[in-house]
């Protein structure tokens, strides 16, 4: 039987030279006659930091981390004899090898609805979408009318991915009730979270879906024109969408007459300069028309006047990935998937210090511990989890007492943090909450747009004072100052970046706060991060004199003989904290300024 | 409809600004990035105001909040207090030299907050105003550069405008005076461009720069009569006096 070899070309995997062995495959299974084979390039499989990842089919057999030269063993063992590589295999958390991604524990317990596709089909090869299904919700939707697809989408209860939440059917219905023509349909592919990679994912590995979801969303209400907005860095994303939609007008399912109904839509990609801020819906729209990307007061919503003063609407892109499932499947469908209020699955960034991060796509409503513990398999080198950090720059950060709460729009907005577009970063007891806020706080003192008052010069106050609490010239009274002027920015800044960018602040001061007054009073880093505060030594009852303090020490401050208790020179440190990650026996110990 | 501001009983179109028709009801709300004449920045975020719409309180910056209910407006309440006083310490440190927003913090009663770090210099609180009135009124020569705290107005690379007129626009509309003008008997500098002026050939009055007269001539489709507004009055009164007798 034929296999099919899937070599993942996302992002991640092609940083860890997937091309190459995408080419070695080709170069080899075209020479040997014996290999009965074919080569698929896809998008992302999600779990980047094992890749490149490969999976021959019909065997369902994973293989991660391949390397070039491991590509004449896969033909040889696993293409022409259907015999594993056990050493390619994953090991799940008890050591053994597992052969496909159902029983890796990293997928096992995913639902992909958003990522149906990506990892499975070539990007670039409209048949491939096609064959899967793809287009079929278009078809659907020519044959139905706008209500008919809008009461779909009611059903369906989606809200938008974005992170705010608002119900997609009710933004349509919205748009599709005014009578000013043209109207616009625009994907928001401006993802800027740090550590946020799902639309990127999407726009690399689905296109088409997200194509599907505009020319569904376009009929509903009648729009023939829309642009799909992808921020600069995401080459491969520009590069594949704009492909897509070359393909999708060839193919008739674009154009002057949508697959022949007389229906028309023109698709095109508008490259954003890579500013945070142009992610907001009406910033975008400036940006698109070409003017500064600084968002207008929201009182008169995008769905009236958006682009060119024209209705309007905006979605996410996985927000717009999930409506062909919904048109084929029925929203009704889609609605027994997730909570009373979040319907259906939802993509997660998991990042940081967990010891699988990748993407994942799980229903609504799946708690914290499950995402970080089953599938993020906890935190690395079992340390203490601490907090994870939701929602992106504007997000909160949310203590181990709160992991068994569900995550959906509402419920952690209740807590002070938010779901948001679905970045989440796990954060281990070696993590400062103090020093978490101020780089949000520093990250946003960027990249907000600087129009309104309490954002820029909030966020600039609020990073001085943030910055003197990491540096030991803190006061008790500043803790209250931060609670005001956060609360003033959350009401009175123009835009959803002002109003949210205290977020962290306040969330780690609403749980942490002990952390800051041990900055504070006592001029020490419980977490042991802030440099200005922190001293490092090593015990010598711990120390097995291994020298591996020594090896990374930037400064020469680590000595010591071989088998003997080392020791770190005050002089020379720089308490970069190189020395405590690299021992293994947690004898490198941190102690605040003013500790004996 | 009718909505109460502060208790008053005022009436308004649907979809009205609510900082209008506080001001036509003589209600004072402090702002500074609003000007009738280039509306809808609402970036200043001074006016903001209380509104309870069916018991649920919310902050609304007034110069862009259109009324589509009936409402209940505090401009004054406890919450408006604190933080437009917040807002007003955060404009007096990024502008400390503005006598505008000193006074402005000394009238609405902000408390000090000292723990605030505060700019060297400068009078300018990045409302926008110049670079609007300069879009809309003359040539778009100055513009906002950068973004979050690093935002500031400028030419374009800092160096005097190819296109600028020398009209003054950015000036006057400036709520804290933060535009530099120079000017001599001849001569008029602004953002390191130096203009000549030209004077009327009645009076000696300024009329304008140079170029901002052939702008204006050029955009009206006639030649400058080098006329103040005055003296063209007078001479338009002179014709109808020649033209209708006493």
């Amino acid at each position: 039987m034929k296999k099919n070899i899937k070599v993942c070309c996302g992002t991640g995997c092609l940083a860890n030279g997937s091309r190459l062995v995408a080419e070695e495959f080709e170069r080899l299974a075209g020479e040997d006659a014996l290999v009965e084979c074919e080569i698929r390039r896809t998008g992302c499989n999600g779990f980047c930091e094992n890749g490149p990842l490969v999976t021959i089919e019909p065997d369902h057999i994973s293989y991660y981390r391949v390397r070039v030269k491991d590509v004449p063993e896969i033909l040889e063992k696993t293409v022409k004899n259907g015999e594993t590589v056990d050493r390619l295999l994953y090991k799940d958390d008890s050591g053994k090898p597992v052969r496909s991604q159902e029983e890796n524990p990293f997928y096992a317990p995913q639902l992909k609805i958003a990522l149906r596709n990506i990892g499975k089909i070539n990007p670039a090869d409209v048949d491939d979408y096609i064959a899967t299904g793809g287009y079929e919700a278009l078809k659907k939707a020519l044959a139905m009318t706008p209500d008919e697809i809008l009461d779909e989408m009611d059903a369906s209860g989606l809200r938008g991915r974005g992170g705010a939440g608002f119900p997609t059917g009710t933004k349509w219905r919205t748009a599709a009730g005014y009578d000013v023509f043209p109207k616009y349909v625009a994907c928001n592919g401006d993802e800027g979270d740090p550590g946020a990679f799902m639309d990127r994912s999407i726009l690399e590995g689905d296109p088409h879906s997200v194509i599907e979801g505009m020319a569904v969303c376009a009929l509903a209400i009648g729009a023939e024109e829309g642009f799909l907005y992808i921020r600069d860095e995401y080459a491969l994303a520009v590069q594949n969408v704009r492909a897509a939609i070359r393909a999708a007008e060839e193919r008739g399912f674009l154009g002057d007459s949508i697959m022949g109904s007389g229906r028309k839509l023109h698709l095109s990609v508008v490259r954003g300069g890579g500013a945070f801020v142009c992610g907001e819906s009406t910033a975008l729209m400036q940006s698109v028309e070409g003017k500064v990307g600084e968002p207008r007061a929201k009182y008169i919503r995008s769905v009236q006047r958006g682009l060119w003063d024209h209705p309007t609407v905006l979605n996410n892109v996985e927000t717009l990935a999930n409506v062909p499932y919904i048109i084929v499947h029925g929203g009704a469908e889609y609605a027994g998937i997730g909570t009373e209020r979040s319907k259906g699955t939802k993509v997660f960034a998991l990042v940081g210090k967990v010891k699988r991060t990748g993407l994942v796509e799980v229903p609504m409503g799946a708690t914290l511990r499950h995402l970080i513990y089953d599938i993020g398999g906890g935190v690395q080198n079992n340390r203490p989890f601490k907090a994870v950090q939701t929602g992106g720059p504007s997000g909160g950060c949310i203590p181990a007492s709160m992991l068994d709460l569900p995550v959906d729009f509402d419920t952690l907005k209740e807590y002070g943090a938010m779901m948001g577009s679905g970045g989440m970063i796990v954060m281990d007891d070696r993590s400062c909450m103090v020093e978490v806020a101020r780089y949000y706080v520093q990250f946003l003192s960027g990249e907000s747009c600087g129009k309104c008052t309490p954002c820029r010069e909030g966020l600039k106050q609020m990073l001085a004072i943030l910055t003197d609490i990491c540096e030991g010239r803190g006061r008790m009274e500043d803790l209250d100052l931060l609670e005001s002027l956060g609360e003033t920015m959350q009401d009175s800044s123009l835009c959803a970046l002002g109003k949210s960018a205290p977020n962290p602040v306040l969330s780690t001061l609403k749980y942490f706060r002990e952390e800051y007054e041990a900055h504070i009073r006592e001029h020490r880093c419980p977490a042991g991060v802030c440099k200005e505060l922190t001293r490092f030594s090593v015990n010598p009852e711990k120390c097995a004199g291994c020298s591996a303090c020594v090896r990374v020490c930037p400064t020469g401050a680590a000595s010591g003989e071989r088998k003997q208790p080392h020791r770190i020179d005050p002089e020379k440190c720089i308490s970069c904290g190189s020395c405590r990650e690299a021992c293994r026996f947690g004898a490198i110990i941190t102690k605040g300024r003013g500790e004996a | 409809m009718t909505i109460t501001i502060n208790g008053k009983s005022c009436e308004c179109e649907k979809g009205e600004f609510l900082l209008r028709i506080a001001e036509r009801n003589g209600i004072e709300i402090p702002t500074l990035c609003h000007h009738d004449a280039v509306e809808g920045q609402g970036c200043c975020r001074l006016c903001i105001v209380e509104t309870v719409t069916r018991g649920r309180s919310q902050i609304v910056v007034s110069c862009v909040y259109p009324v589509e209910k009936e409402c209940e407006v505090f401009t004054d309440s406890e919450k408006v207090r604190r933080e437009r006083g917040i807002i007003l310490r955060l404009l007096e440190k990024r502008a400390p030299d503005s006598p505008e927003i000193r006074a402005l913090c000394e009238k609405y009663d902000a408390p000090r907050i000292d723990r605030f770090v505060k700019a060297d210099s400068g009078k300018c609180v990045m409302c926008g105003l110049c670079v609007k009135a300069c879009a809309e009124l003359s040539v778009g020569a100055i513009s906002t550069v950068n973004r979050g705290v690093a935002k500031e107005i400028a030419t374009p690379y800092h160096e005097p405008s190819s296109v600028c007129v020398g009209c003054g626009s950015c000036a006057s509309i400036c709520p804290t005076h933060a535009i530099e003008v120079k000017e001599t008997k001849d001569t008029r500098i602004i953002w390191g461009k130096s203009f000549r002026l030209v004077r009327c050939r009645r009076c000696g009055a300024v009329i304008g720069t140079e170029q901002e007269i052939a702008m204006a001539a050029e955009r009206a489709g006639q030649e400058a009569d080098g006329l103040c507004s005055n003296c063209r009055q007078m001479r338009i009164a002179d014709v109808f006096a020649g033209t209708y007798g006493n």
